[in-house]
């Protein structure tokens, strides 16, 4: 069975340097009460929890970069170094909400704003494979299919919900 | 006539900023500016490849106590202090941002090949490993560390899990590390909290406060467009490049320059 294409407006914020967890709070708590947000996504350079590679391999890594923040009242563990903000709209009028909060925000280095498709609006083969051809939409495109952690919606009327980098 | 003993070495073309500081730091006869000090111990700690005060561990016994060949070769070139000593061959890694560090690894390797003596170094396109006897690298992680050729937010010692270098640096200015090994203090020292391979030290090692953005546009030694200067400003360059690439296009047809 195809799934029907859904054609939402994208937008992505990339800021000029990797926001901190903090930042990234201070950001998202604007961020979310935006009306007719859909979904975000958070991309950047993941932060693991043991060292990968080299003599110290398995050992833990002590770090500030990878914290749990609250965003709304929904706690999330940030995994990665947050990089760039994925968008999902209901229609690209909010875009200049958006620009607005982001021109009073960043004030110490630049960003910019980018609209396209960023996100997949239809599944994969291998989406298709792991969640079968009912798949949630909602969780299209948020997560890859291959990992193993569960992905994580938050509604802004959810009170816990546990997460990785996507919300 | 010249005799050949008349000649100076070029080093590297080009006419920018760019070129010329690394026309700089490949020059053994230009003394480096020296922007911060380390002590000993600090260098033993960041490298972890002893405990600071520990003796060097041995390879094989000193050359003094060896029944050395007569060779012609062994008596003409020197050995290293940790050769003498038959020292075990050890490592530092360094990871440079492109974002105007004043050292990159291509240039690291040109810069130390022509310093230093008894090295074995790897260069890739981020990162850059140096191998030598473990005196004779203490020795000249001094050098690495304590010039202009480091900068304690964009050039890192990294000895495994690297990536960072083409990324955008931190909010703090500080180039992305998953390990962390570095941190900005709030006094605006950096200060190394884990060893080269991502293990914690015991006590934290500065290695002084970043260099502002200025200093680092005229001391950079990678082409920028954005951030530095763009090697199109460079014709010199450009034309070096040009004429290496025709060169190395037609070699194997007899490469010959019009």
């Amino acid at each position: 069975m195809m799934t029907e294409p859904v054609n939402y407006p994208q937008c992505r914020i990339v800021p000029m340097r990797l926001l901190s967890p903090d930042t990234t709070k201070r950001l998202l708590d604007k961020v979310v009460k935006v009306q007719g947000i859909r979904r975000i996504l958070l991309n950047g350079q993941n932060i693991p929890l043991l060292v990968p590679y080299g003599p110290a391999r398995g050992k833990e890594n002590k770090t500030n970069l990878r914290k749990t923040i609250e965003i709304a009242g929904n706690v999330v563990d940030l995994h990665v170094q947050v990089g760039t903000i994925t968008l999902e709209l209901d229609d690209s009028s909010v875009i200049p909400e958006l620009r607005a909060i982001c021109d009073a925000f960043f004030v110490d280095f630049s960003y910019y704003i980018q609209e396209g498709r960023f996100m997949k609006t239809r599944p994969s083969l291998v989406d298709y494979a792991k969640y079968g051809p009912n798949a949630d939409k909602e969780v299209i495109g948020l997560v890859d299919p291959k990992r193993k952690e569960n992905p994580t919606i938050i509604n802004l009327s959810n009170e816990r919900v546990c997460g990785g980098c996507e919300l | 006539m010249r005799t050949v003993t008349e000649r100076k070495p070029q080093f590297g073309p080009g006419t920018s900023v760019v070129a010329i500081n690394r026309r700089k730091q490949m020059d053994p006869g230009h003394k480096l500016t020296v922007m911060r000090s380390i002590t000993d111990e600090d260098i033993v700690l960041l490298l972890g490849h002893r405990a600071p005060g520990a003796s060097f561990k041995t390879m094989h016994p000193p050359l003094a106590e060896q029944q050395e060949p007569d060779c012609p070769m062994r008596r003409l070139v020197k050995p290293t202090e940790g050769a003498l000593h038959g020292d075990r061959v050890r490592y530092v890694q360094f990871a440079d941002s492109m974002f105007n560090a004043p050292c990159q690894p291509y240039q690291r390797t040109y810069a130390e090949m022509y310093r230093f003596r008894g090295i074995d170094p790897g260069t890739l396109s981020g990162r850059q490993i140096v191998e030598c006897r473990e005196r004779d690298l203490e020795q000249y992680c001094r050098l690495l560390i304590e010039t202009e050729m480091f900068d304690p937010a964009l050039v890192s010692l990294r000895g495994a899990t690297v990536h960072g270098h083409s990324l955008r640096l931190s909010e703090d200015g500080m180039q992305f590390d998953a390990l962390q090994r570095c941190v900005l203090g709030k006094d605006g020292m950096v200060r190394y909290v884990k060893d080269q391979i991502g293990l914690p030290l015991n006590r934290a090692v500065e290695v002084g406060k970043p260099l502002d953005q200025p200093w680092l546009r005229e001391h950079a030694t990678i082409f920028h467009s954005l951030v530095g200067t763009a090697l199109r400003d460079d014709g010199e360059y450009v034309e070096y490049l040009q004429r290496i690439h025709t060169l190395r296009t037609r070699y194997g047809f007899i490469p010959r320059e019009a």
